[in-house]
This record gives structure tokens, C-alpha cells and sequence, in this order.
């Protein structure tokens, strides 16, 4: 069986992997935008994989405990604080992204990002 | 066993989100992948992290793709 | 009084939410932004130079190895941020004062932006901590795109989403690249990190070193607009407003700089390092160039000038030497002083006469004289003509590649100068010299006073730098040794 820290890392790598392969070559643009959402899901479970540890408990210091058992069993905490974060920041990126998009297919009625980008560069020439 | 199982749905919904025609199925697909992870980061030791991913990843983030489909268009295209 | 290091962040974020909560209060917000701009240059004068712990959490000594170690987020001020963050307080001045100068009514939340940008901007220069910096990278990224989509130039809206998609692939790229760090060091502290690789406890060549490298360089190309992102930066620049356009180009520069020092303290020991930061600047300065001459657009040709000459700040730093430091640095600062004063120049004419193409410009000199003098010695100064500060710059860079033992990079580093030139006589014979076309509608509006007062202000400081440059390499030199 898979050490679960090693298993974590794969579906990181698969999150990853889907989401940069559906944000460089699928047209649709909201799609492109659900797989920068998986992106940034995948870099959040790397990050939280890295506190866990075998056998550990959750890093709340209850009343009663050894202190010394507790900083050796217990997972690194950092990382758990710094997603909490992350998770905010890659939430809001997606709505002004998502609020932009839906001002553009007002604009060119079409969720094609090749389409809205073509149309672009022809303006431009055309300046 | 279970973890193991969450991971495959986490990538599986993923994939499935990502070849759908129907944008909504799609929409509602990213939030079973969000909560799959939600339910990973209470595997991994972290409680406080799985709350804040299953209300942004599980809630948020399809309510807005599906606020935004229907502001445009269903059909992928 | 270390208590004002924090405060340099606070003000404007503070003055950012109020400006917002009171947006139907035209009065009120112009008063309150104008005031907070004021403020914004002084704070950093009046502040000593030290460290700022939050929450007071001082470092502590392990009790096991001996070592020193900070649990909490640092922020370290020293003479480079007050450099930095007194001229960016200058330039914020600067553009607030022409927009509540030509505005009627002032927009609260474009206020809001431009505030919460400068927040952001002085995190980042002050941050000692890896994690903090991405949050404020990601902050910056937003509120470039909101200054961009507040414009009313047109295909802003597309510039900005193919912004935020290449943005949302950088961003997690440097956060996974901290996330490595991280996890090869257990600190986000970048001061740990440095002693942990100091002391042998990360092998160097491990390729998960590399990976981390690689990830948070990838991040760093795409917040400072290096290949291949040079495009879509020029884009930005050219799609915002004059003014705007003038700080987003400081907001680059910086966030390029904090993020490159915090690089090279972390990475300057390998071996590859040095070789990336002068190819890809080698690679901007060319690639600038070369789009810049193709552009029919003036607006695009200054974009791409900026991004060109991004480059030689990245060669001064990739060099590798102290006196190549300084002189990469200083460039930074003269980058952030002369380009604002082309933006807003070639912006306010685009304004004015409804064109930015030039081919169908001409003859402005007998309508705009005083702009025109004022955009030519601007242009001199990016070009590197004497005595002006670029010229004092570029020859201390190519005075250090050529001590450093590479005459080619000065080489290149010449050319691209005489091309800058070449490029920028061009633009000025095409608006200025050449006869008007007869299609060519020059309204009969002056250019606003504002904006006269502040270009006039930034060619004093560009002519006072190309004079006497020792004010402000003292300073730098001071912050390289300690470097070092």
C-alpha cells in the first residue's frame, strides 16, 4: 500500500498537471478558468502534505498535555496557517476573472478565448 | 482506505469536469473535486484548513462558475 | 523610531478602505487622498532603520542546535527600502495630484487601487518573509488588473483577463516553489533559509533545490514583464491611463527588485543563477528593442522600451559584483523616475489628440513646445545621453562587465543603448517635427497644469541624478556590502 504522503503528492501532481493542461489548450474560457481553480487546489495540498506527519495529531494544545509530547507528535503548523490564505486569494482571483469574462461575452457573444483574442490583434492592426 | 478513494474521486471529477459539453455539469463536477480535497486536508491533520476549503471550494467557487454560465452561455462553445 | 515601519504599510491601506467606504463624498476623498499622499513620502524619511517584528514575537535560540530562528513575519528596513519607498511616495504623489487635478469628480475606488497598490508595493520591499511577499504579489497582480479595467481606452478588458490567466498560472508556480523552500527548510523566513543554506543543511545540487529555483523565477518573470511575458506587459502599460500607466510601470520595477534581492539572497550560490538572470536579461533588453521598433503605436513603443530596459537592472544584479549591484540598482531607480515621466508625456498627447498611431501624427512641437522639450530630455535621459541619469547608470553598468571580464555584455549593453536612441528619435520626429498631416485634428485644449508641475518635477530629479549621482549610489552601496 501507498504511504499516504506520497499518494497526496500524486493527485497534487495530477491536479496540477489537468490544470495547467486545461488553462494552456482548452478554447472554452471558463473552463480555462476551472482548471486554474484545480491548480491552485493542487499547490494548497502540496503545501498542506508537507505539515502532515505519520501518526500525528491535530496542533491544537488542549489543557492537560505534555508539552514535549506534544511538540513530538503533533504536525508542523505553519503550512496549515499559510493555505488558509492561499485558499482566500486564489477565490477571489477566480471572481474578477469570471466578472471580466462575462463583460467580454457580452461584448463578442462567445466563450472562445481564440475568438476574443483574435478579434483583438485584428483591432489592433487595424489602429 | 477511504483517503485513498477521495483522491481518486478529487482527480477523477476533475478529468470528467473538464470534458464535459454541459458547462453547468461541469461547474457542479469542480465542487465535488473542492470538497474531495476538503475531505483530504481533514485526512492530512488539518481541520481548521478542510472548513475554510469546503465552504470556498465546495460552495463558492461552483456558485460563481454556475453565476457566470448563466450570465452567458450553457453549451461548451 | 521603529514603531513607523509598519505605519508605512498601514496609511495607505487604512486611507485605501476609508476612500472606499466614502465614495459619494467627492470632497472628502480628494481631500483625505491628497492629504495621505503627502504623508506617504515622509514617513520613511522620519523612520530609523531596523527590524519589525508583528505581534513582538523577537527570534528566539533553539535549544537543541543553537540556532537562531524568527517565528514571526519580519519586516527589515534598511537604506535601499527607504530609497525606494520615498520615491514611490514621490511618484504616488505625483499621480494623485494630476488625477484629482483633472478629474471633477474623484472615483473612490480608483483611489482605492491606487492606494492599496502602494500598500502592497511597500509590503513587498520591506518583507523579510517568502509567504508574505506572495500574498502581496497576488495583491499587486489585482490591482494592476483593476487599474487597467477602470481605464476608457478600448480592449482593456482583454489585456486585463489574458493578464489574470498567465497570472494565475505564475502565482501558484512561485507559491509551489515556496512551498518547497518550505519544505526543504521549514521556515518562509527568508533570513532562516539563507542560514540554513549557508550551513550545508540543503545540498545544493539536489534537484528539488532546482525545482524551487526554477518555480520562483518562473513567478518572478511574470510579475516584472521579462520574456516571455514582455508582451502582455507592454499591453498593460499602453491599455491604462497616462498617469496610471506611469505608476504601474514604478509598481513593476519595485516588486522586480524585492523579489530579485530576495532571489539572490537565497540562490546567488548557484552556480546556474548568475547564468539565468544575464541570459533573460540579455533576452529583454533585445527582444524590447526590437518589438519597440516594429510598433507603429507610440504607446506600445514606450511599453516595450521599459521592458527593455528592465534588462540592464537584472544584468547590474547578475553580475555579481558589488559595484555591478550598485550600479543595477541605481538603473532601477532611474528606470522608475524617466519612464514615468515618458508615460505620462506621450500619454497626455495621446489623450489629446485622440491618437496613439504615428503615422498619422505631426507638427505638435508648435502646439505642445514645453512638452516637447520636456518629453526630449526625458527620452535623452532613457537613452543614456550625458549628463543626464541614465547616461550615469548605463556607464557604471557597462564599466562593471567590462571589470567583471565580459566585453561582450557591454557590448550589447552600447547597442541596445544606440538603439534606444534611434527608436526614440523616431517617435519624436514622427509627433513632433515632421509636417502635420492634413487629417490631424489638434483640439483646442492646453495641456493640463498638473501635469506640466509634475513632469517638471520628475526632470528635476532626473537632471539633479545625471549631476550629482553620488546622493542616491551612497545609499545603495551602503545596502550591497551588507548584502554581500
Amino acid at each position: 500500500m501507498l504511504d499516504l504522503q506520497l499518494a497526496s503528492l500524486f493527485t497534487v501532481g495530477f491536479l496540477i498537471v489537468i490544470g495547467l493542461f486545461s488553462a494552456i489548450f482548452i478554447d472554452n474560457v471558463i473552463k480555462k478558468l476551472m482548471g486554474i481553480a484545480f491548480i491552485e487546489e493542487g499547490v494548497n495540498l502540496f503545501i498542506v502534505t508537507l505539515g502532515y506527519k505519520e501518526g500525528g495529531i491535530v496542533p491544537i494544545y488542549l489543557p492537560g498535555m505534555d508539552a514535549n509530547w506534544f511538540s513530538s507528535t503533533a504536525a508542523y503548523p505553519l503550512p496549515y496557517g499559510l493555505v488558509l490564505t492561499s485558499i482566500v486569494i486564489g477565490a477571489s482571483t477566480l471572481a474578477v476573472m469570471l466578472a471580466l469574462t462575462m463583460v467580454l461575452y457580452k461584448k463578442y457573444g462567445t466563450l472562445s478565448a481564440s475568438k476574443m483574442l483574435a478579434s483583438r490583434e485584428e483591432s489592433e492592426l487595424n489602429e | 482506505m477511504i483517503e485513498y478513494l477521495i483522491m481518486i474521486i478529487a482527480v477523477v471529477s476533475a478529468i470528467l469536469a473538464l470534458v464535459q459539453r454541459d458547462l453547468l455539469k461541469a461547474a457542479i463536477l469542480t465542487g465535488i473535486s473542492g470538497a474531495a480535497i476538503a475531505f483530504l486536508f481533514q485526512i492530512l491533520l488539518a481541520p481548521d484548513v478542510a472548513l475554510t476549503q469546503a465552504i470556498v471550494g465546495a460552495a463558492i467557487i461552483p456558485v460563481f462558475i454556475s453565476l457566470a454560465i448563466k450570465k452567458t452561455r450553457r453549451d461548451d462553445g | 523610531m521603529n514603531e513607523l515601519i509598519p505605519i508605512m504599510v498601514i496609511i495607505p491601506m487604512t486611507c485605501a478602505l476609508l476612500l472606499s467606504l466614502f465614495s459619494n463624498q467627492n470632497k472628502l476623498i480628494k481631500g483625505l487622498a491628497f492629504f495621505v499622499a503627502i504623508c506617504i513620502p515622509i514617513i520613511p524619511l522620519l523612520s530609523n532603520y531596523g527590524l519589525h517584528y508583528f505581534g513582538g514575537h523577537a527570534p528566539l535560540i533553539s535549544n537543541l542546535t543553537g540556532v537562531l530562528y524568527h517565528p514571526a513575519v519580519t519586516y527589515s528596513f534598511q537604506s535601499l527600502q527607504k530609497l525606494f519607498i520615498f520615491l514611490l511616495g514621490i511618484l504616488v504623489f505625483l499621480v494623485v495630484f494630476i488625477y484629482i487635478n483633472s478629474y471633477k469628480k474623484a472615483s473612490g475606488p480608483y483611489l482605492f487601487l491606487i492606494f492599496m497598490g502602494t500598500a502592497a508595493i511597500t509590503a513587498l520591499m520591506l518583507s523579510d518573509d517568502i509567504f508574505h511577499m506572495f500574498i502581496f504579489f497576488e495583491i499587486a497582480a489585482l490591482v494592476q488588473v483593476g487599474i487597467i479595467a477602470a481605464s476608457s481606452i478600448e480592449d482593456r478588458y482583454e489585456t486585463a483577463l489574458k493578464y489574470m490567466i498567465m497570472g494565475s498560472i505564475g502565482g501558484p508556480m512561485l507559491l509551489l516553489g515556496i512551498g518547497i523552500l518550505l519544505a526543504i527548510t521549514g521556515s518562509v523566513n527568508i533570513t532562516d533559509i539563507v542560514y540554513a543554506i549557508n550551513h550545508n543543511l540543503v545540498s545544493m545540487n539536489s534537484p528539488v533545490f532546482l525545482l524551487a529555483c526554477g518555480l520562483i523565477f518562473f513567478g518572478w518573470l511574470y510579475t516584472s514583464g521579462l520574456p516571455p511575458f514582455h508582451t502582455i506587459k507592454s499591453a498593460v502599460y499602453s491599455k491604462a491611463e497616462p498617469h496610471a500607466a506611469a505608476l504601474l510601470q514604478a509598481f513593476t520595477v519595485i516588486t522586480l527588485v524585492s523579489i530579485l534581492i530576495a532571489m539572490f539572497r537565497i540562490f546567488s550560490n548557484l552556480p546556474i543563477f548568475e547564468a539565468l538572470l544575464v541570459g533573460f536579461a540579455l533576452l529583454a533588453m533585445i527582444l524590447g528593442i526590437s518589438m519597440a521598433l516594429t510598433q507603429n503605436d507610440f504607446r506600445r513603443m514606450i511599453g516595450f522600451l521599459a521592458v527593455g530596459e528592465l534588462g540592464f537592472i537584472v544584468l547590474g544584479i547578475g553580475l555579481n559584483t558589488e559595484f555591478a549591484l550598485t550600479a543595477g540598482l541605481f538603473q532601477a531607480i532611474n528606470e522608475m523616475i524617466v519612464t514615468a515621466l515618458l508615460f505620462i508625456g506621450f500619454g497626455v498627447v495621446a489623450d489629446l489628440i485622440k491618437t496613439s498611431d504615428i503615422r498619422k501624427t505631426g507638427g505638435l512641437i508648435a502646439y505642445y513646445p514645453k512638452l516637447a522639450i520636456m518629453i526630449l530630455i526625458g527620452g535623452f535621459s532613457m537613452a543614456g545621453v550625458p549628463p543626464l541619469n541614465g547616461f550615469q547608470s548605463k556607464l557604471m553598468l557597462i564599466q562593471a562587465s567590462l571589470s567583471s571580464g565580459f566585453p561582450e555584455i557591454s557590448i550589447i549593453a552600447i547597442l541596445v543603448s544606440i538603439a534606444t536612441f534611434v527608436v526614440f528619435v523616431k517617435v519624436f520626429y514622427a509627433m513632433f517635427l515632421k509636417p502635420k498631416p492634413n487629417d490631424l485634428v489638434i483640439p483646442n485644449k492646453k495641456v493640463p497644469r498638473s501635469t506640466i508641475f509634475a513632469m517638471a518635477i520628475l526632470l528635476i530629479m532626473c537632471i539633479i541624478l545625471g549631476l550629482f549621482p553620488s546622493i542616491i549610489t551612497g545609499y545603495i552601496s551602503g545596502f550591497v556590502g551588507g548584502l554581500l
